[in-house]
């Protein structure tokens, strides 16, 4: 069995990259990646902290999330496809329009 | 006219209201649970009017068939009068096993809690909504429901025969049923508070309605004047009110008036400013001295109005108001210690009001402002009334203050009645003369000099006009208390305890009780040289000649209501109607034996009193009112009809006597300084009109400079400096996904590291 504050430390890690790569990129799809990197690290504390409690809530938790990271992705992507095709690109630079 | 005759089928629309009642009689309700129904119809006969007044505008149908909103209003006021007239009848037949009032309909409105002395969120109080009835609302029910549908009967003639108001109507229809709707609300409510609400919602309409011939500077003018001068009475209600409120904790008539040991415990003194602000709240709204100037203004409005709202009904708000004080001073067998003054004060004021308003009515040559002050004066006899009442009251004198209490609501009645239909009549004289004069000079450009109002225009009607002529006739001796017919059984009544006060017990009494006395004699006068000078003597007119009695729905409520003003006195002083409205119905006339014994018991009451004073009393109102008044009204202002001219024959005896007596010259006495002092109203007008040029005016530009300049600069202020501060804070907004997400991702771990900070 491995220690949880190890699982929870990889979370962290994975949720640190998952925060600077939304920051640094411009391509939407990769943000949208990073996104599910983020929620992912957070699946993975609850996955861990479920087996070192015994108690089966975080997994449905993480059943959950997942499923509905599933559907927010299909629609992400679908935004992204709508946006390729009023601007011609993906960059997200380029979506700022509701700002003026 | 020629197509009035079918006119009088629009009414068949309204044989299903009058079906309602049977129906919901058949259904097994008790009339008191209906009562709500007497305010909601009017209530929504308004949005219903106004909104298919917008839509319909010009339409063919509504402007013939509808009346332009006049038969909407009819039927809701027909509601209203026929369930009224069912709560009337089975109170009367269980009069025997009613005790006293009944609430029903009442539910919660408003709930909540309040502080107690020690901060303890504790007592709750509850404000509801509900019906109360008792003798005094339901003859002042009656009053309103039946006149509000005489009126607007009679409005169907006298408003949509007028192209000034053509396409218009729907708005009067719509503030008639709105004003309609405050009245019956007023009387039926349960509590102070919707008395209040009902009271400014009466205000507003009476305000609506005198100003309806807004585009006239008079018009608008006389609007604004009332609403402010009653306003001034209004803050004092209102005033009187919160004080009750701290004295009781509630505004309910039921919780006020239950408990007579609860009048132990309270502040007399506090007692006696709230009513005394109450007071001056109906003094405002009646009309009395010295809140009196806005009525004769008033007369601005259509003639419809000056006789619903401000001769039958709406005035005699605040008289209903000082009826409701009552029960604060009639308070075991000594009264409460305090409040002697204020039936004195409610008397003097009366009293004063009586006086001055009969002295003005002297030389108005204006049909309606002869009424007007009529009005004023009349009504300021039942201030006197309830004035003793409260006296008596107050002192333990239970049998005279019932009586005398029971008097003054009498001369409500008769005074309603003939007084509404005085003003319908004097309404159809105006009409009939504007459209002669309207006919005889059509197309002519002399309109604005020609006023239809002014009697000096008129003489000789009473071979043009036997209706309205007849009808004028009663509804004046009604006024003037002729003898047997009508007000005769009510002011006798006052005048009599009044001055058995004054006599026996109150030596100050002696004021208002002279001057009530004097006043009956100027009204014989007053009311006299009125009748003589629209219909005695010879024309002083041409358009007096093309004068023709043919509008239709003008005549029937003169009719009956001439028909109540000469019979129903008497008749109801037979039923001991004066013992019923002051809830006394242990000595009812009613147990008279025999309908003979009854007349004789009344009229040997009215006559030969067994006080020896009071009959010395009685006998010099008679002989001021009926003889001297009436007689040098007709020296000054009668004279013979025109050679070839016949009056009909119920009034050609009064004719006659106008051309036995008449000299028509009354140079002399109009050139007099009195004379001209009371033209000007005795300088009442004048000088409240400097006083607030002075006062209130500078003040009031001092103010809308202050909200100019300083409000609402430092509201620009603020938002010019919003938007520039805004175009800073833009900045921050790139617009870039990756710069929100670092926002928020700084947001989120300061928050965390907050909550680290506080738990730690």
């Amino acid at each position: 069995m491995i220690d949880p504050s190890w699982i929870a430390a990889l979370g962290v890690i994975l949720f640190g990259i998952g925060l600077l790569g939304t920051f640094y990129h411009k391509n939407a799809i990769v943000v949208l990646m990073c996104i599910e990197l983020m929620l992912n690290a957070a699946n993975l504390n609850f996955v861990a902290a479920a087996s070192h409690y015994g108690d089966v809530d975080g997994w449905v938790f993480t059943a959950i999330a997942i499923s509905i990271a599933a559907a927010e992705v299909a629609i992400g992507l679908a935004i992204l496809l709508s946006l390729y095709s009023t601007q011609g690109t993906i960059s997200l630079d380029g979506a700022r329009e509701l700002r003026n | 006219m020629t197509e009035s005759s079918n006119e009088y089928n629009l009414l068949l629309p309204l044989i299903p209201v009058l079906l309602m009642v049977p129906a919901l009689y058949i259904s097994g309700m008790e009339s008191y649970d209906a009562a709500f129904l007497i305010v909601l119809a009017p209530f929504i006969a308004f949005p219903t009017i106004i909104i298919a007044g917008q839509l319909y505008n010009g339409n063919e149908t509504w402007k013939n068939k509808m009346k332009e909103g006049g038969i909407i209003g009819l039927a809701a006021l027909l509601v209203s009068l026929s369930v009224s007239v069912w709560i009337l009848i089975e109170y009367l037949a269980e009069i025997h096993h009613f005790s006293g009032h009944q609430v029903t309909s009442w539910i919660e409105w408003i709930s909540f809690e309040v502080l107690q002395s020690d901060y303890t969120m504790s007592s709750k109080r509850v404000i509801g909504v509900g019906v109360w009835i008792d003798s005094v609302t339901l003859m002042l029910l009656f009053v309103a429901t039946f006149l509000c549908f005489l009126i607007c009967w009679f409005s169907l003639g006298y408003m949509n025969t007028d192209p000034i108001n053509e396409d218009r109507n729907h708005r009067f229809y719509a503030e008639f049923v709105l004003f309609a709707m405050g009245m019956f609300g007023m009387v039926l409510a349960d509590n102070f508070l919707w008395l209040f609400i009902f009271w400014e919602i009466m205000g507003l309409c009476s305000y609506l309605l005198i100003g309806f011939y807004f585009w006239k500077e008079s018009a608008a003018y006389a609007a604004k004047k009332a609403f402010l001068t009653t306003r001034v009475g209004d803050v004092f209600l209102m005033v009187g009110l919160l004080i009750l409120y701290d004295i009781y904790g509630s505004l309910e008539f039921s919780v006020i008036f239950a408990d007579p040991s609860l009048h132990g415990a309270v502040d007399s003194d506090k007692l006696f400013w709230a009513l005394l602000m109450m007071f001056i709240g109906a003094i405002g709204k009646s009309a009395q001295f010295p809140l009196h100037v806005w009525l004769p203004d008033a007369m601005e409005g259509p003639t419809p109005v000056s006789a619903l709202i401000h001769a039958a009904t709406m005035v005699n708000a605040g008289l209903y108001l000082v009826a409701r004080m009552v029960p604060f001073v009639d308070v075991g067998h000594h009264g409460v210690a305090g409040l002697e003054d204020l039936g004195l004060i409610v008397a003097y004021i009366g009293g004063i009001t009586a006086f001055m308003a009969a002295s003005i009515a002297f030389v108005q040559n204006d049909i309606k402002k002869v009424l007007a002050y009529s009005t004023m004066s009349q009504l300021a006899y039942i201030f006197t009334g309830l004035g003793s009442a409260l006296w008596f009251y107050n002192h333990g004198e239970h049998h005279a203050a019932t009586f005398v209490f029971g008097a003054s609501m009498f001369h409500l009645f008769n005074h309603a009645m003939a007084k509404g239909m005085l003003f319908m009549a004097s309404g159809s004289v105006i009409h009939e003369v504007h459209h002669a004069h309207d006919h005889l000079h059509e197309g002519g450009n002399d309109h604005d000099d020609f006023d239809p109002q002014d009697m000096r225009n008129m003489g000789g009607l009473a071979s043009k006009m036997p209706v309205t002529s007849t009808a004028m006739m009663i509804g004046s001796m009604s006024i003037i208390g002729i003898p047997l017919i009508g007000g005769f059984w009510s002011k006798e009544g006052i005048i009599a305890e009044t001055w058995l006060a004054a006599l026996e017990h109150e030596p100050l009494m002696i004021g208002p009780a002279i001057l009530i006395l004097l006043t009956a004699g100027m009204t014989g006068f007053y009311m006299s040289r009125m009748w003589f000078m629209t219909f005695a003597g010879e024309p002083k007119h041409d358009v007096v000649n093309h004068v023709h009695e043919s509008t239709p729905w003008i005549k029937e409520p003169l009719v009956i209501l001439a028909v109540i003003s000469f019979l129903g006195g008497f008749l109801l002083a037979l039923f001991g109607v004066i013992d019923y409205l002051s809830g006394e119905y242990d000595h009812l006339a009613l147990h008279k034996p025999s309908l003979l014994e009854a007349i004789i018991y009344e009229l040997e009451h009215a006559f030969l009193p067994k006080n020896p004073n009071l009959r010395i009393v009685g006998w010099t109102t008679i002989l001021l009112s009926f003889i001297i008044g009436p007689i040098i009204a007709a020296r000054v202002h009668g004279g013979k009809l025109a050679e070839g001219h016949r009056a009909s024959p119920m009034v050609a005896w009064l004719t006659s006597l106008s051309g036995m007596f008449g000299s028509q010259d009354a140079t002399e006495l109009s050139q007099s300084s009195l004379s001209e002092a009371l033209q000007n109203r005795l300088y009442f007008d004048y000088y409240y009109e400097l006083a607030l040029s002075k006062t209130v005016l500078p003040f009031a530009v001092f103010a809308a400079w202050f909200d100019k300049t300083v409000i609402d600069g430092i509201i620009k202020k603020v938002a010019a400096n919003s938007v520039l501060g805004s175009f800073q804070i833009r900045r921050v907004t790139t617009g870039r996904a990756s710069d929100y997400i670092l926002m928020v991702a700084v947001g989120t771990l300061s928050i965390f590291v907050l909550a680290w900070g506080v738990s730690g």
